[in-house]
This record gives C-alpha cells, sequence and structure tokens, in this order.
C-alpha cells in the first residue's frame, strides 16, 4: 500500500442555495479536512443527519460545495457552478448508495454489467469479470431475475458489484447497509471485506453504526455535529483479514469502540 | 401464458349470467318498442353472420380499422417523441403547456367536419381527426412518464459513465414505457371511435358508414350489427395491447387488484 494521498478533502463547506425568497441554509458542512491513501479503507461515523450523504454527494459531483476543494490525484475537482459537475468525475469515483437504485427493467446480470456497457467496455474478459463477482457474493442463479424478485441483502449485493465491477479508484459508500436485517448485513460485511481484500480499492465508508465503522476501515473519521467537520481520528487497530461475525471477541475491538464512542456526540 | 389472462372459473360463469341478462333486457326492451325503433339481439346476431359471410363486415370494419391504426400511428408517435426531445428544455414545455391543454381539451370531434372540408371524404380526413385525438392524450401520458423519471437512477447511470444519450435510451425511456402504454391504452379506443364519428358525417366505406346507411334506411338491424364490429375492433386491439404490455414489461412487479383477482 502506498502512502500517496490518492483523494484531498480541503476545509471543505457547504450550504443549500437560498429558495423562494428564504435565506441561504445554515452551513451543514464547515472546514471539514480530510485526506484518504491510496489502497486505504476509510470510515466515517456520525449521527443521522450529520451531513455525511452531502459530503459523499460533493465528493461525488452530484451535488456543488460552497466552500473548500477537493483534490483528486494532484488536481483540484470541485466546482460551484452545478451546470459544471461531472458525477462520477468520469468514471474515477464509484457511489453505492443508501437505497440500491438499480433498474428495475433490467435482469441481475444486465444491471451488474450497465456500466461496463455504458462505457463500451463489455468484452469476454469483463464479463467473465462480473460473472466472477456474482458467485461470489452468492447471485449465481439470479442472473436472470429482475430486482422485484430479489431479496433486499440480494439487491445491496448486486449494486454493490455493479460498482466494483467497473474498478473505479475510488469508492464511496453511503450506508449501503443501513436497511437490511442485522444478520444479512454482518454476511454483507463479510462479502464487502472478501471483494476488497481482492482489489484493494480506495474505499470511503460513512456509516452511523460504531461496530461497523470499526469492522470495515483501516481508520475511521468521526463527524461533529452540524455544522460537520472531522471531530476525531481513529486506527483502528484490528488485524486483517478480519471475522466480522466475530468481531468483538477481537482483542482491541473494546477499546477502540470506547474511545469512539466517546467522540460520537 | 402471458396472453391469457389468469381469470377463476367463478368469473367466466358470472360473466356469462350478466351477458344473458343484458342480453334478455335488450330481448325485451326490442318486444315492447318494437323491432322498427330497437332491433333484437337475434336479429343482430344473425345480419352480423350474414354480414360476415358475404364479406361487407370484414371490408368496412378493416377500414375503419386501417383509419383508425394509421391515425394511431400519426398522432402517437410525435406525442411519444416530443416529451424525450423537450426533456431538456422546461421552459419550452411551459411555455407549450396551456396550449397543450388546450388542444387536450377541445372537443376535437367537432373538428371532424373541418378535416373533411380540408381533407375531403377520403382516408384522411379521418386520419387527421384520430390522430389530433391521440396525439394529446399519449403526449400527457407520456410527459407524466418523463416527469416521473427517478432522479436516483439518471444519478447511478450518469456517475457509471452514462452519456446524455445513452441516459435517455437506458433509463428515461424504459422508465417512461409504462406510462406511454396507459396513455395508448386509453387513446385506442377513443382512436376507432373518432373513425367511426368521422365516417358518419361523410364517407363511402367504414362501419360509420354502415351506420349511416341502416339509420337512412331505417334498418336498426344493421346499426346494431355494424355498432358491435366496432365494439369488438376496440376489444381486439385492447387485447393486442395487453399481449404488448405484458410482453414489454415483464420486469415489473405484478399489481393485484381487486378486478383482476376475481376474489
Amino acid at each position: 500500500m502506498s502512502a500517496r494521498a490518492l483523494l484531498e478533502v480541503r476545509k471543505l463547506g457547504k450550504r443549500f442555495a437560498p429558495r423562494h425568497g428564504r435565506e441561504p441554509s445554515p452551513w451543514v458542512i464547515q472546514d471539514l479536512s480530510f485526506s484518504v491513501k491510496e489502497g486505504e479503507f476509510l470510515t466515517i461515523v456520525g449521527p443521522s443527519g450529520a451531513g455525511k450523504s452531502t459530503l459523499l454527494n460533493i465528493i461525488a459531483q452530484t451535488d456543488t460545495a460552497s466552500a473548500g476543494e477537493i483534490v483528486f490525484d494532484g488536481t483540484s475537482v470541485t466546482t460551484r457552478d452545478s451546470r459544471a459537475l461531472r458525477p462520477g468525475f468520469d468514471r474515477r469515483i464509484g457511489y453505492v448508495t443508501q437505497d440500491d437504485n438499480l433498474l428495475p427493467w433490467r435482469s441481475t446480470l444486465d444491471n451488474v454489467l450497465f456500466a461496463l456497457e455504458v462505457q463500451g467496455r463489455l468484452n469476454e474478459e469483463t464479463r467473465a469479470h462480473a460473472e466472477m463477482l456474482i458467485r461470489a457474493v452468492g447471485l449465481a442463479g439470479f442472473e436472470r431475475y429482475y430486482p422485484h424478485e430479489l431479496s433486499g441483502g440480494m439487491r445491496k449485493r448486486a449494486a454493490l458489484i455493479r460498482t466494483l465491477v467497473y474498478d473505479p479508484p475510488v469508492i464511496l459508500m453511503d450506508e449501503p447497509f443501513a436497511a437490511v436485517d442485522a444478520q444479512t448485513r454482518t454476511q454483507l460485511q463479510a462479502d464487502l471485506l472478501n471483494l476488497w481484500t481482492l482489489g484493494r480499492k480506495t474505499i470511503i465508508f460513512v456509516t452511523h453504526d460504531i461496530i461497523e465503522a470499526i469492522a470495515l476501515g483501516d481508520r475511521a473519521l468521526v463527524l461533529s455535529r452540524p455544522p460537520a467537520r472531522i471531530a476525531a481520528e481513529h486506527i483502528i487497530p484490528l488485524p486483517r483479514p478480519r471475522n466480522v461475525k466475530n468481531i468483538f471477541a477481537i482483542e482491541g475491538f473494546a477499546a477502540t469502540y470506547e474511545k469512539i464512542r466517546a467522540d460520537v456526540q | 401464458m402471458f396472453w391469457l389472462p389468469s381469470i377463476r372459473w367463478r368469473t367466466v360463469a358470472d360473466r356469462g349470467v350478466v351477458l344473458v341478462f343484458i342480453l334478455a333486457a335488450w330481448q325485451i326492451g326490442s318486444a315492447i318498442v318494437g323491432t322498427y325503433w330497437l332491433s333484437s339481439p337475434w336479429a343482430t346476431a344473425s345480419r352480423f353472420a350474414v354480414l360476415i359471410g358475404n364479406g361487407e363486415l370484414i371490408r368496412h370494419a378493416s377500414y375503419t380499422l386501417l383509419e383508425a391504426a394509421a391515425g394511431t400511428f400519426m398522432g402517437g408517435v410525435p406525442a411519444v417523441l416530443l416529451p424525450f426531445l423537450l426533456r431538456r428544455h422546461p421552459i419550452l414545455v411551459a411555455i407549450l403547456d396551456p396550449f397543450m391543454a388546450g388542444g387536450y381539451g377541445a372537443p376535437k370531434l367537432a373538428f371532424a367536419p373541418l378535416f373533411i372540408l380540408w381533407f375531403g371524404i377520403g382516408i384522411e380526413s379521418k386520419i387527421a381527426l384520430v390522430a389530433s385525438v391521440v396525439f394529446f392524450i399519449v403526449y400527457f401520458a407520456t410527459l407524466s412518464g418523463v416527469r416521473a423519471l427517478d432522479a436516483k437512477l439518471v444519478q447511478m447511470a450518469q456517475i457509471a459513465g452514462a452519456s446524455e444519450r445513452q441516459l435517455a435510451r437506458h433509463v428515461v425511456m424504459p422508465g417512461a414505457v409504462p406510462a406511454i402504454f396507459a396513455g395508448f391504452r386509453i387513446a385506442v379506443p377513443y382512436a376507432v371511435g373518432a373513425a367511426v364519428i368521422a365516417e358518419l358525417i361523410s364517407s363511402n366505406r367504414g362501419l360509420g358508414y354502415l351506420v349511416q346507411t341502416g339509420v337512412t334506411n331505417f334498418d336498426t338491424t344493421s346499426v346494431f350489427a355494424a355498432i358491435l364490429a366496432a365494439t369488438l375492433v376496440v376489444l381486439g386491439t385492447s387485447w393486442l395491447m395487453n399481449m404488448l404490455e405484458a410482453l414489454l414489461l415483464k420486469w415489473r412487479p405484478p399489481v393485484l387488484s381487486i378486478m383482476e383477482t376475481g376474489t
């Protein structure tokens, strides 16, 4: 793992534009700075309404910033102009959102292949890679099923590998496992870690769940109450590979949990 | 089988009972006022069989169907395309809106004499009338489908690298298909109706012409046979639409309605 910062957020600020004669909103994010190294699994913990999704939307360029900048691989990418936004920053930033956002008229396989298809990169090799990912998350046999025929957990898996399959250098994840039951969630976390071990992508994973932040991350950032900034940073001392199903028994978990919990207001 | 609606036997039997009631009421009514004014179901059925046998009904019905189909195509295609072309120009949509709403609300059938004046008593005037009826219905249905588009799906597709054209093709279009179908489902019976009305006013062929000559000759049996044929044409096109919809929209979760379950 190289120590180079792949993505850097510098003094980021966000307030929503005035609408219908009202004042602009108060700052929801202010003076927020952090960086993520290549191949790092960074988790960001914060309470609901702390601006976590807004932060990821700005990084993914589906929303504008009001102050500060984001530097990707040495070049500044933020923009204040909503018309100049480039969602996904030319396929360099993948985004797994809270909702699975699968296209309901496409089968599982066609949803997974969607990005490759629109990018014109669908060939024997990428197709084989997609099929490998489908098997790896246990979706084999469901390739021809439509999203409404899949369970919530299966849809999450399909949404996850739909982004992994085209291999963006940075992947943002916005509480992707929030809406599933506890058992399924643990399994999805295990699947994610397995997939991450295969490719060692740079991941920024946002969650309100401290346990999840510890189980998955190399490093956890804690967001303050709004306006959001980084309140604390914790290196997760747990060795890899981790057994997420047994995370509580791993030495160092309890101490890390206590430290982070103290910082989450 | 997607082309056969799954309906319980009980429902089929009950429908048979309702049909018998309607036919009985018709028969009784015709006996009371006399077959001169109101033909009987039996006379209508036998006339229908005769007109089918000598090819008259098929000839007239296919002419009406041709007008309805051509008009639906000429009105429907621009009505589907326009909301897509205007998708990125909400201001144009807003400017057009009152005129479209006016066109939707105007009684198009009242234009029939005008179209006949402009395009003659041939097929052109009928197609024009059908097209004007179909266009506004399908335009508003498609527009609502394009507007109901899930912004999150669009964002997902953009992040995945979809161009504006790919977005239209892979996200906007398939997302609007159910609404477009809903529009055509409403428009098609109106299309057949408009064709028949235009023929009523002035023509020398078609089911409306058959109705017109029937009335002129005080032959209500022919009128009913022609109306029965027009009804069957509408039912046939509806069945065709259902089939096409089941085929194109098989990705949709099944919706159980009280009307379909028959319970």
